[in-house]
């Protein structure tokens, strides 16, 4: 073995893998990242900086199309595993080791690289490997903000020499003429809702403008509405788990994560509740998280009852959270028990209410309290489909 | 003060290397304990961790750059090529046991300096990549330079103020018997927090926040990548290593040698840094700016007014 396999394969020992989820296939990502963690990996916060893509669940053709888009230009070496949203955790097992094995073979890699060299990067104008040459449709929904001012439209405006849109202006709230840029958030982003995705027009990082899609929703049944009250505080784990990494708390995230396996793998709630209440206690107690949260993404009780959410979605992102974490608590003693909507851990209201108000709520945020506000909706697409028919 | 000799030019850089990858380790090893501590392979999870550093580093260098549309290549690279060589030349003021590889007489002005040039550096790393999330993320950082660099100038005046001499040898030297940190307790603290907010990490990490989907850095990959992320423990070090003679009594301490209590200082410092980063969610400068200006740039004033009249007396 040459050096420069050695080295390939020692790097490549420990990936980064980035996991991207489709709307139905929140259990698959679930078992997955319970391996990614229990490999000892660190998950990638975006599909730049790896080479390893774990798909979970079963993507539909919008959804493909976006996850294909980033592994274009995925850096070398790379591998793109799929985990099929009834895998078991042992596929997971298998298919992250041949994702490994796939990472360390150089010669492949070697020339996959070389081929993307001689391709050059992914450019909104050129047609697609798949024949849909109409550059206009082809919005770069990979969520990486890939690209500065591809506007909406399109035919009006100069192109670059690159093929890229220049960024158009437009009045900000001020009065002010600023560029706009036409952005969009997921569907492959990190912590993100699966099969969500809102294209935003930003000024400086002020959304304008948001419409909100839902990408490839196909009508499963939501995965935390399973029946038992284990499965919802579970869920409530995950979405308090998601809210806490994009508020840029990493160590509490991955707390939260643990917990949230631990319910899954059937602990008992004697076991996880004084850890949760360690948890909770730092959580609830952070002065400087309740500073960031508090205030912003504010839905009043009667624009909560209008839209159909439910009252736990009520209050600004603080007190969203807050209630997550209450209803963790209350459900923890019970876990065992069957759900009864009658109680505090009430199943989904749908996704529909809080794809409702989003647009309103994001409009006038800065980014960071825009991602702050859709994580704690935290809307389960998966039952959307459903629901609409 | 003795000047320095020549070998230490080259193990100046060393040494901050090797500290900047035991912060790199302890991050590591804190993000592996609250996950569970669990991870297969050889040794215990938390153990095993601490290789995750060099695993990184050759993933990186074994990696592809990823190539953006239009990107502008000499700015990212000059950006990420600043990062580790201004901590490094920031450094060089730094006295370790009594002598710094460049004994300059205002040594708090070039700390100061190399490290305003890492505004420039990670916004044009921002900017090059064409990217919007980067520029996003580039542009964080203008702002939290504009909260954290009044507040840290001030408490770098106060010490130099408490000393009387703008050289860290002779601040180290003035804090004989009493500490700065004691007496001038806010200063430091701002001190530390300034720490943070020049180093990009933690809770002043915003600028590479996980909400952009790694901010600034997003686009860089592979060597790229590695340089500029080795840049950022490095500045972290330097971070650490200067509130040691500022603060802290340089590498006085009894029993040990100078460089050895200058060493521990440090170690001490840069892993309280690193820890913040697992106790504290990030903190948004539309919000931190406001405390900035209106409370702790007063309170590095009084606390300056304090020192200039203790001084006096």
């Amino acid at each position: 073995m040459g050096l420069r396999e050695r080295l390939v394969r020692f790097g490549t020992a420990r990936p980064r893998p980035f996991v991207v989820a489709s709307a139905g296939g929140t259990r698959a990502r679930l078992i997955a990242e319970a391996e990614v963690r229990r490999r000892g990996w660190r998950e990638a916060g975006s599909p730049a900086e790896t080479g390893l893509l774990v798909v979970c669940g079963d993507p539909g053709a919008a959804l493909a199309e976006a996850i294909e888009t980033v592994w274009r230009d995925a850096p070398g070496p790379r591998a793109r595993v799929r985990l099929p949203a009834e895998a078991s955790a042992a596929e997971a097992r298998r298919v992250l080791d041949a994702a490994v094995a796939e990472l360390a073979d150089v010669a492949a890699q070697h020339a996959d690289a070389q081929a993307r060299i001689t391709a050059g990067p992914w450019n909104p104008a050129a047609p697609d490997d798949g024949g849909d040459t109409s550059a206009m449709d082809h919005d770069m929904d990979h969520g990486t903000g890939h690209d500065r001012g591809h506007g909406g439209h399109e035919h009006h405006m100069m192109m670059r020499p690159g093929g890229l849109a220049m960024a158009e202006q437009e009045d900000d709230r001020d009065g002010l003429r600023l560029d706009v840029l036409h952005v969009p958030f997921g569907p492959v982003l990190r912590a993100w809702p699966a099969g969500l995705r809102i294209d935003t027009a930003l000024q400086g990082d002020v959304v304008q403008l948001a419409e909100v899609t839902a990408v490839d929703t196909t009508g499963d049944a939501p995965y935390w509405d399973g029946a038992g009250v284990r499965r919802r505080v579970a869920g409530r784990l995950d979405s308090a788990g998601r809210l806490l990494y994009v508020a840029g708390w990493d160590g509490a995230a991955s707390r939260a994560a643990l917990l949230r396996d631990g319910v899954l793998d059937g602990a008992s709630g004697d076991v996880l509740g004084p850890r949760f209440a360690v948890f909770a206690r730092r959580v609830g107690r952070s002065r400087t998280l309740r500073w960031m949260t508090g205030g912003i993404g504010r839905i009043a009780p009667e624009a909560a009852e209008r839209h159909g959410l439910a009252a736990r979605h009520g209050g600004d992102v603080a007190v969203r959270l807050d209630g997550w974490l209450s209803e963790i608590a209350a459900g923890l003693p019970r876990l065992d028990e069957p759900a009864s909507d009658r109680l505090e851990l009430g199943g989904e209201s749908g996704a529909a209410g809080p794809l409702a108000v989003l647009p309103g709520l994001l409009e006038g945020e800065g980014l960071a309290a825009a991602r702050l506000i859709v994580a704690s909706l935290d809307p389960d697409l998966a039952g959307l489909g459903r629901a609409d028919g | 003060m003795a000047e320095s000799p020549v070998w230490a030019v080259v193990a100046l850089p060393l040494a901050l290397a090797a500290l900047a990858w035991a912060a790199a380790a302890l991050d590591a090893v804190l993000g592996a304990a609250s996950a569970g501590g669990t991870g297969s392979g050889p040794g215990p999870g938390l153990v095993r961790a601490c290789g995750d550093p060099l695993h990184e580093a050759v993933r990186l260098l074994t990696q592809q750059r990823r190539r953006t549309l239009m990107a502008d290549r000499p700015l990212t690279r000059i950006g990420v090529v600043v990062l580790p060589v201004a901590a490094t030349l920031a450094a060089v003021v730094v006295p370790l046991g009594g002598r710094a590889v460049a004994d300059l007489p205002v040594g708090v002005v070039w700390f100061n300096t190399m490290e305003v040039a890492v505004w420039g550096a990670l916004w044009l790393t921002g900017w090059g990549a064409d990217s919007a999330f980067p520029l996003a993320g580039g542009y964080r950082f203008l702002a939290q330079g504009m909260a954290y660099e009044l507040p840290h100038m001030f408490v770098l005046i106060t010490a130099a103020l408490g000393a009387g001499s703008l050289d860290l040898g002779e601040i180290a030297a003035a804090q004989d018997g009493l500490w700065f940190a004691v007496w001038m307790p806010v200063a430091f603290a701002v001190y530390l927090v300034s720490a943070l907010a020049m180093a990009f990490w933690g809770p002043l990490g915003h600028p590479l926040g996980g909400d952009l989907a790694g901010g600034a850095a997003l686009e860089l990959s592979g060597p790229d990548r590695l340089v500029f992320l080795a840049g950022r423990y490095l500045l972290l070090t330097v971070a650490a290593a200067v509130a040691v003679p500022l603060f802290l009594g340089g590498g006085a301490g009894p029993l040990l040698p100078a460089w050895a209590w200058t060493l521990v200082k440090t170690c001490a410092v840069l892993g309280a840094l690193v820890w913040a980063r697992r106790r504290f969610p990030a903190v948004r400068m539309e919000r931190f700016m406001g405390i900035a200006w209106t409370v702790l740039i007063p309170a590095t004033l009084l606390q300056m007014l304090v020192v200039g009249v203790v001084v006096l007396d």
